[in-house]
C-alpha cells in the first residue's frame, strides 16, 4: 500500500523552563489522504497552532514524528504551503511579488513566476492589485493574497492556521466560500487541506473530517467524520447537531 | 506652509545681503569664506566615508549577532559597553595609533578623523540592525522558512527590508552625533601640539581662538545650512522611503520614539529637482539591480563556499576580538601593577564634579524641556512656528557652538574661573537638552486620542491632567531621552572642561579636564588617560545598569500605553 500523503505519529510537544517541563501536546496521531479536507479544532491554548507548524517542520517536536509523502516533513517543502492568521505578508513587496514569494525561491525564471503568480491572483479575485502594496489592501484582501502565495507554489497540502479569525464575519463567511469552490476545482491545487481553527462551526461548515483537542495539553479527544452533504446550510437542524456534539466534546 | 517657504526665501536674501554687507565691509572675513563651500565639502567627505564605514560594519556585526546565538552572547555586550562609554576619551589612543602608523603624514590624522567619527556612528546603527533582526514578526520568518526562501534570497528579500527602518532611523542619529565628533576632533590637541585639519570644524575653532566673531557666525551658519541641506536631500526622503518597509503593527505596540523624519516636516521638497535625481540615477540603479540577481544566482550555486567564508569572517573577527581583549587585560594589570600615578589620587574629586556639573545641566534642560514639550505636543498648529526653530538649533552640534559659548560666558562673568564653570554646564546643557526636548514631545504626541478624550469627557483639567495623563505618558520617553542625553553629556565634558585654544586655557576640575591634560602633556601620560578613560566607563556603565536599565523596565510595564 502506498503511503499515505501526511502521517502524523504520536507528536508530543513540551516546553521547559527552569527545569519544569510544561507538556503542550501529547500523543497526537492522524493520518491524511488525498482529497481530504481536515480541522483540527480546539479552545485557546490547546496547542493546535504549535501542532500546525510541527506539521509543516517549522518546529521539532519533542517525540513523534512527522511524515510526508513517507519521509520525514522539512519547512522548505515545496509540496506544503502554509496560509497564517497574521497573513505574514511581506510589507516591502507588492501583491504580484509576495504571491511569487516561493516561485522566485525555487528558481523559476521571472517570466514563468509572473504568469503563474498572475493567473492565482486572478484565481483569488484580485485582477488589477497585482502591483498594490499589502498595507493597500483590506484584511479580507490581505488574506487573499496569503491564499495565492500558498496555492501559487501548487502544494499538494495546505495548511491554514486560523486563517478567518482577524477578519470580519462577512468578509470570512465570503471566504470561506472561495475556499471551497477552489477546492472543488479538480485543475487547480491542493490536493489536501488542512486548517486549525478554534471556531467549531467553522470546522463543521468546511471539513470532511474534524480533530478535536482537549486544552492544555492537547490530546486528541475525538476524530469524526462530517458526513453532511455540501453545500452545507448552517440552518439545518443536523448542522447544528455537529456542531453541539463538538461542543460537548471540549467543555 | 506656503507662507513658511515665503519666509524661507526672504531669510535667504537677507543672507546674500549679509554676506554682500560683510564682504564690503571686512575683505580679511571675506576672503577667509571664500575657502567654506571647499571646507564645507572636505568635513562632509569624512561623515560620508565614516557613514559608509558604519554601514558595512553595523550590517555585518548585526546580522552576525542575530544569525548566530554563540556569537551574541558575546557581541551584545561588547556593543552595549562601546555604545555607552564616552568615545571621545578614545580619541588621543586612536591618534596615537594612527600618526604612528602613518608615520606623522596628514594621512594618519585624517584617518584618524574618519575613525573617530565612524566610533560615534557605527554602534547604535548595528544595535538597530540586531534588534530588526530579531524582531521580525514569527509568522512572517515562519512564511520565509516555509517558501523556502534561504540564504542571499533571504537576506535580500526578509532580512534587509526588515532593517532598514531602524536602520535609517539610527543613521539619522549617528549622523547628527557625527557632526559633535568632527567639529571636534578637526582641530585636536595632544602631544603638546595641536592637530588641524581642514574643514568647517575647524574653521570655526580658528575663528574662535582668534577672536573673529564673523567668522564663527559664518562657520555656524554654513554648518547649520550643510546640515539642514543633507537633511532635505537625503535623510528626509530616505525616512520617508523607509517608511514603507515598516512592519504593520497590527494594533500591538504603538513607538514611542520620536519620528526623525517628522523633524524637518517644514523644510522645502524640491519635487522637480528629485524627480530629474531619480531619472537620471535610475539606470545605475537597474544596473546594479541585475548584478545583484546575477550575484546572487553564483553565491546560491555555491552555497559550501558561502558557508566557509562565513566561517572565516567569523574566526577572523573572534581572532581580532581576542586579540583586543587580551591587549586590553595586559595594559590593565601592568597599570595596576606599577604604583598608581600621584595624578590618580584626584580623580574621585574630578569625577564627583564633573557628575554634579552634568546632574546641574540635566535639571535646567528638564525644567525647560517638560513644560515646552508638553506644549507643542497637545498644541501642532501652535508650535508649528516654534518647532523650525528649535529643530535648527538642535542641528547644530554643541561642539561648533564652542566659541560663542565660552564667549558669552566670558562676557558674562567677570573673571577666568567662573566663567569656566558657566561654560562647561552651558556646553553639556546644549549637548544634553535636544535629546530630552523631541524624546519628550514624542513621548506626549503618543498619547493616543481615546485617553485624551477620556481625560475630557471626565474633567480631567490643569494639574490632576498632568499627574494622570501627561506626566505618565512622558516617563518611558524621559528615560530613553535621559540616557542618550547623560552619554552626549559625558562626551562634552571632554570638551568643555579645558579648553586649550585661549590663552590663558579656562579650565574647571573633572574628569574631562585630567583627561585633557594627560593628552596634552608631551609624552603623554597614557596611565592617567587609560585611568579616566576607566572612571568614566565604569560611572557610566553603573548609572545604566543600576539606574535607567531598572527604571526603564518599570517604566515599561508600569507606564507602557497599550491601543
Amino acid at each position: 500500500m502506498e503511503a499515505p500523503l501526511l502521517e502524523v505519529k504520536g507528536v508530543t510537544k513540551s516546553y521547559f523552563e527552569n527545569g519544569k517541563e510544561f507538556k503542550v501536546l501529547d500523543l497526537i496521531r492522524f493520518e491524511l489522504a488525498e482529497r481530504d479536507f481536515v480541522c483540527v479544532v480546539g479552545p485557546s491554548g490547546c496547542g493546535k497552532s504549535t501542532l500546525l507548524r510541527i506539521i509543516v517542520g517549522l518546529e521539532p517536536p519533542t517525540s513523534g514524528q512527522v511524515l510526508f509523502e513517507g519521509s520525514p516533513i522539512r519547512a522548505d517543502n515545496p509540496q506544503v504551503a502554509m496560509v497564517f492568521q497574521s497573513f505574514a505578508l511581506f510589507p516591502w513587496l507588492t501583491v504580484a511579488q509576495n504571491v511569487e514569494l516561493g516561485l522566485e525561491a525555487q528558481g523559476i525564471p521571472p517570466e514563468d513566476r509572473h504568469a503563474r503568480a498572475r493567473k492565482f491572483v486572478d484565481a483569488v479575485g484580485l485582477t488589477g492589485f497585482e502591483n498594490a502594496f499589502p498595507r493597500e489592501l483590506s484584511g479580507g484582501m490581505k488574506q487573499r493574497v496569503g491564499l495565492a502565495r500558498a496555492l501559487a507554489i501548487e502544494p499538494l497540502l495546505l495548511c491554514m492556521d486560523e486563517p478567518f479569525s482577524s477578519l470580519d464575519p462577512l468578509t470570512a463567511q465570503n471566504l470561506r466560500d472561495e475556499i471551497l469552490q477552489l477546492w472543488a476545482n479538480p485543475d487547480l491545487p491542493p490536493k489536501a487541506v488542512l486548517m486549525v481553527t478554534h471556531s467549531i462551526e467553522e470546522a463543521v461548515y468546511l471539513a470532511d473530517r474534524v480533530i478535536v483537542l482537549s486544552s492544555r495539553p492537547g490530546r486528541m479527544v475525538a476524530e469524526l467524520e462530517i458526513d453532511l452533504p455540501r453545500p452545507r446550510n448552517r440552518k439545518e437542524p443536523e448542522f447544528y447537531g455537529w456542531v453541539d456534539e463538538i461542543y460537548s466534546l471540549i467543555v | 506652509m506656503r507662507g513658511l517657504r515665503g519666509r524661507l526665501r526672504i531669510l535667504a536674501g537677507i543672507v546674500v545681503l549679509a554676506a554682500v554687507v560683510v564682504a564690503t565691509v571686512n575683505p580679511r572675513a571675506a576672503f577667509n569664506a571664500i575657502q567654506l563651500p571647499l571646507y564645507a565639502l572636505f568635513s562632509t567627505t569624512r561623515m560620508v566615508l565614516a557613514y559608509l564605514l558604519s554601514l558595512v560594519f553595523a550590517i555585518t556585526y548585526g546580522a552576525t549577532a542575530a544569525a548566530n546565538k554563540r556569537a551574541t552572547v558575546i557581541m551584545l555586550p561588547v556593543l552595549d559597553v562601546l555604545q555607552s562609554v564616552p568615545i571621545l576619551g578614545f580619541f588621543p589612543a586612536a591618534l596615537v595609533f594612527f600618526v604612528v602608523t602613518f608615520q606623522g603624514s596628514p594621512i594618519g590624522i585624517e584617518l584618524a578623523v574618519v575613525f573617530l567619527i565612524f566610533t560615534s556612528m557605527a554602534w547604535n546603527m548595528a544595535f538597530g540592525v540586531y534588534e530588526s533582526l530579531t524582531t521580525i514578526p514569527v509568522d512572517l520568518e515562519a512564511a520565509a522558512a516555509s517558501f523556502g526562501l534561504r540564504g542571499m534570497l533571504r537576506f535580500r528579500l526578509l532580512a534587509l527590508p526588515a532593517a532598514i527602518p531602524k536602520l535609517v532611523y539610527n543613521s539619522i542619529l549617528s549622523w547628527s552625533n557625527g557632526w559633535f565628533f568632527l567639529v571636534a576632533s578637526e582641530t585636536f590637541t595632544a602631544f603638546g601640539g595641536t592637530y588641524t585639519r581642514p574643514g568647517l570644524g575647524s574653521f570655526i575653532t580658528n575663528a574662535g581662538i582668534a577672536g573673529d566673531s564673523t567668522g564663527i557666525a559664518l562657520g555656524v551658519g554654513v554648518l547649520a545650512a550643510v546640515v539642514l541641506a543633507l537633511d532635505t536631500f537625503v535623510w528626509r526622503p530616505l525616512g520617508v522611503w523607509s517608511e514603507r518597509f515598516r512592519m504593520e503593527t497590527t494594533g500591538h505596540e504603538v513607538p514611542r520614539v520620536p519620528s526623525p523624519y517628522e523633524r524637518f516636516r517644514w523644510l522645502p521638497r524640491f519635487p522637480r529637482l528629485r524627480q530629474t535625481f531619480v531619472i537620471a540615477v535610475q539606470p545605475v540603479v537597474t544596473k546594479y539591480r541585475r548584478a545583484s540577481v546575477r550575484l546572487d544566482r553564483t553565491f546560491s550555486a555555491h552555497r559550501r563556499v558561502i558557508r566557509e567564508i562565513r566561517f572565516l569572517d567569523l574566526a577572523m573577527f573572534s581572532a581580532i576580538l581576542l586579540l583586543v581583549v587580551v591587549a586590553g587585560l595586559i595594559g590593565l594589570v601592568r597599570l595596576f601593577l606599577t604604583p598608581l600615578p600621584p595624578a590618580a589620587a584626584e580623580l574621585p574629586r574630578a569625577a564627583a564634579s564633573s557628575f554634579i556639573r552634568l546632574g546641574l545641566a540635566y535639571a535646567i534642560a528638564l525644567a525647560w524641556t517638560i513644560p515646552l514639550a508638553a506644549w507643542i505636543g497637545r498644541n501642532p498648529r501652535g508650535s508649528r512656528y516654534v518647532t523650525p526653530v528649535l529643530e535648527v538649533a538642535a542641528s547644530l552640534p554643541a561642539t561648533a557652538l564652542l566659541p560663542i559659548i565660552v564667549g558669552f560666558a566670558l562676557f558674562a562673568t567677570a573673571s577666568l574661573g567662573p566663567a569656566a564653570e558657566l561654560s562647561a554646564v552651558l556646553i553639556a546643557l546644549f549637548s544634553m537638552q535636544w535629546y530630552l526636548l523631541f524624546n519628550l514631545i514624542a513621548g506626549v504626541r503618543g498619547i493616543p486620542e481615546d485617553l485624551n478624550e477620556a481625560a475630557r469627557s471626565f474633567g480631567l483639567r490643569g494639574r490632576a491632567y498632568w499627574r494622570r495623563v501627561l506626566l505618565p505618558a512622558m516617563v518611558p520617553s524621559l528615560l530613553t531621552g535621559s540616557i542618550t542625553a547623560w552619554g552626549a553629556g559625558w562626551n562634552a565634558l571632554i570638551v568643555s572642561e579645558y579648553i586649550p585654544f585661549l590663552n590663558p586655557p579656562p579650565h574647571v576640575s573633572g574628569l574631562g579636564y585630567l583627561l585633557d591634560i594627560a593628552t596634552f602633556n608631551k609624552p603623554p601620560d597614557n596611565e592617567m588617560i587609560l585611568l579616566t578613560i576607566l572612571m568614566m566607563i565604569v560611572i557610566v556603565l553603573a548609572m545604566n545598569k543600576l539606574l535607567w536599565r531598572p527604571l526603564y523596565k518599570r517604566a515599561a510595564v508600569k507606564y507602557r500605553v497599550e491601543v
